[in-house]
């Protein structure tokens, strides 16, 4: 155990008696309060005497008083003795018992060219901003794997829970519609041209490849992206961010790093549920629109369909998941002003996300495509 | 005494544009240091910039033995009460006072929570433990936000506003609890206040700042000011008379 301001001696009498000495401070209050208890055990009556006791804090002072207040309820007496000054009047002040209970100029008036600049300025500072931010994750991801009791991830599961579980049904509801949607559209044309049994690789590269992974980014988008900006930037409005800094919390580490993890963990495994409804959709068409046996479907699809489809459509999964953390934590940290900026972070962050998805997947596509996956 | 906060020609303000101009004093060891001046002159700001929340436009502001705002922040040298408390909204305020120590002790859990109880405690909140600032009254919330930046047992404690929102009794006993802070346990203590009776009673050092002079316009002990000043806006503050320029 490291060294301690204080030092503690016991007395194993027919009362139990402590006695503490030196500098009794929160710093050590995690021995103290061991080393209490262990002295304590087992006695039925305790007196503790302060009489030695250089320095006390309110924080000790107020562990000293739970000590106190525990023994109470189990009925046994106890003392605190030789407490002075300082020491004493501290611990009255913890003692449990105590209570019961502007005119700024006016913006310059807009016009159109003005306005087609700012949004230029705009958009380039949000770029900006945003690559920055990547670069400080990047970095607190490093600092988070060197020393990971830092990040707080208490919120973990629960956002994976919001995101995720919560989200589920629809996600699975609007794959199958899709799938459908594309079935019955590719069944019409399939059809003329006798191609009905290519229905199922139709579908199935289409869903597996673009549109699973796309549509579910969008939806979780609208849902998660959407509500961490309006949080994080009711949070920034109400001056939290700010307190947290005050306490020494890192906002990135503290807020952001858990909603990106969450990100990166929900929106790959929703769209392998959303890959799976929206081939189910194709398949409700097979079957319902076409008169195509279920297994003629499935044969197709496996034949056409190998891990690398899917593959490359988790791994935009992944990178999509990534943008929406990023970019909505980003668009509500950089809130300003009340709730009408929070209204237009909540905004940005989802145009500025569906944006940043659609590039991502031609980028992706264009690289996949010269890669000949 | 040891100076612990030093401000040398500090100039503050928004996007470039100043607010206050050529700020300059010393805060000493335990003493209780007041900001005072007319609502929307910049004591916020003041604030904001003191623990580095905001870049200065100008000058500096250094903590003795520690270094800048930024330096003293982690970890947390010193205690902020927010004017608007600024407590986590999603979580109990319980859980509000508990995270600092969760963050900056090794104590375990049961002890960080009797610890954080008897902050509330402190303030007179340990009935309204386990609801959430959404739950509570103005005033709860402000004491809730003192008994986090207690927390920690910080030797310099911000407060904004600290008794706003307080029926006269609870103002009356926070007071008690700031001269405890400051004259018992030598906390250093910058506070904004409006409250003249506690003005007198515990402040060591007042500065007055005033936004058309766009500075600083008085310092000094409050018993000096309100009865030796000169300037006629300090003389209306201490006497509780509306403003010379407005009559
Ligand atoms: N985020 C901001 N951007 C631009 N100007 C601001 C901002 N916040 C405050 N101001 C302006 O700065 C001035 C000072 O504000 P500040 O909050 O410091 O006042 P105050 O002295 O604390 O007032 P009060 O006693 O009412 O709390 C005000 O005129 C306000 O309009
Ligand atoms: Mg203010």
């Amino acid at each position: 155990m490291a060294p301690t301001g204080y030092s503690l001696t016991r007395d194993d009498g027919a009362e139990r008696r402590v006695s503490l000495t030196g500098s009794v401070t929160l710093a050590d209050g995690a021995a103290l309060w061991q080393e209490l208890r262990q002295a304590l055990a087992g006695a039925t009556a305790a007196t503790i005497d302060l009489a030695g006791v250089a320095r006390l804090d309110g924080g000790a002072a107020a562990l000293l008083q739970a000590v106190r207040a525990n023994w109470a309820r189990g009925g046994r007496p106890f003392r605190f003795v030789g407490a002075t000054g300082e020491v004493a009047h501290l611990l009255a002040l913890y003692d449990s018992a105590r209570h019961g209970a502007g005119d700024e100029p006016d913006p310059a008036p807009s016009s159109l060219l003005g306005d087609v600049g700012d949004f230029a300025h705009d958009t380039w500072r949000t770029t900006q901003a945003i690559l920055a931010f990547l670069g400080d994750l990047v970095w607190s991801v490093g600092r988070a794997i060197r020393q990971p009791r830092t990040v707080h991830m208490g919120e973990f599961g629960l956002l994976v829970e919001r995101a995720g579980a919560d989200g589920l049904p629809i996600v699975m509801l609007i794959n199958f519609l899709v799938g459908a949607i594309l079935g019955l559209q590719g069944a019409i044309q399939l059809h003329r041209f006798g191609g009905d049994q290519f229905l199922a690789s139709l579908v199935g590269l289409s869903v597996v490849r673009e549109l699973g992974p796309l549509m579910t980014a969008i939806l979780i988008t609208g849902r998660s992206g959407a509500a961490y900006a309006a949080e994080l930037g009711t949070m920034t409005v109400n001056e939290e961010i700010d307190a947290l800094r005050t306490l020494g919390q890192d906002p990135q580490r503290f807020l952001v790093f858990p909603r990106v993890l969450a990100m990166v963990v929900v929106v790959p495994a929703m769209t392998i549920v959303g890959d799976f409804l929206g081939t189910l959709g194709g398949m409700a068409i097979a079957v319902g629109y076409l008169q195509q046996p279920a297994v003629v479907y499935v044969q197709v699809f496996q034949q056409w369909i190998d891990m690398l489809d899917i593959g490359t459509g988790l791994m935009k999964s992944i990178v999509f998941g990534i943008a929406i953390g990023l970019i909505a934590c980003q668009r509500g940290l950089a809130t300003r002003g009340g709730a009408d900026g929070v209204g237009r972070s909540t905004t940005s962050a989802v145009v500025v996300v569906l944006f940043a998805l659609v590039a991502l997947d031609a980028a992706f596509t264009w690289v996949f495509s010269l890669l000949d996956w | 005494m040891t100076v612990v906060l030093e401000v040398r020609d500090l100039k503050i303000g928004y996007g470039g544009v100043p607010l206050l101009d050529e700020i300059a004093f010393d805060v000493l060891r335990g003493q209780v240091f007041a900001i005072l001046g007319g609502s929307g002159c910049g004591k916020s700001t003041l604030l904001r910039t003191l623990i580095g929340l905001q870049a200065p436009l100008a000058g500096r502001v250094h903590f003795r033995g520690i270094g800048t705002p930024e330096q003293a922040m982690s970890p947390p040298q010193f205690g902020v009460l927010f004017q608007s408390a600024a407590l986590f909204g999603s979580w109990t305020l319980l859980q509000n006072v508990m995270l600092p120590l969760q963050k900056w002790t090794q104590l375990p859990q049961d002890a960080v929570r009797e610890v954080a109880l008897a902050r509330l405690r402190l303030v007179g909140l340990e009935l309204a433990a386990q609801k959430l600032p959404s739950e509570v009254s103005g005033g709860m919330r402000k004491r809730a936000g003192i008994a986090r930046a207690l927390a920690l047992d910080p030797p310099i404690l911000f407060l904004d506003e600290p008794s706003a929102g307080l029926d006269p009794v609870t103002a009356a006993e926070l007071d008690e609890l700031i001269l405890t802070l400051a004259r018992g346990l030598s906390v250093t203590i910058v506070l904004v206040t409006h409250e003249l009776p506690s003005i007198l009673k515990i402040a060591d050092q007042c500065l007055m700042l005033d936004r058309e002079a766009g500075g600083v316009i008085a310092r000094g002990a409050p018993r000096d000011l309100a009865e030796h000043a000169a300037d006629p806006r300090v003389l209306a503050f201490f006497r509780r008379q509306s403003s010379p320029r407005n009559q």
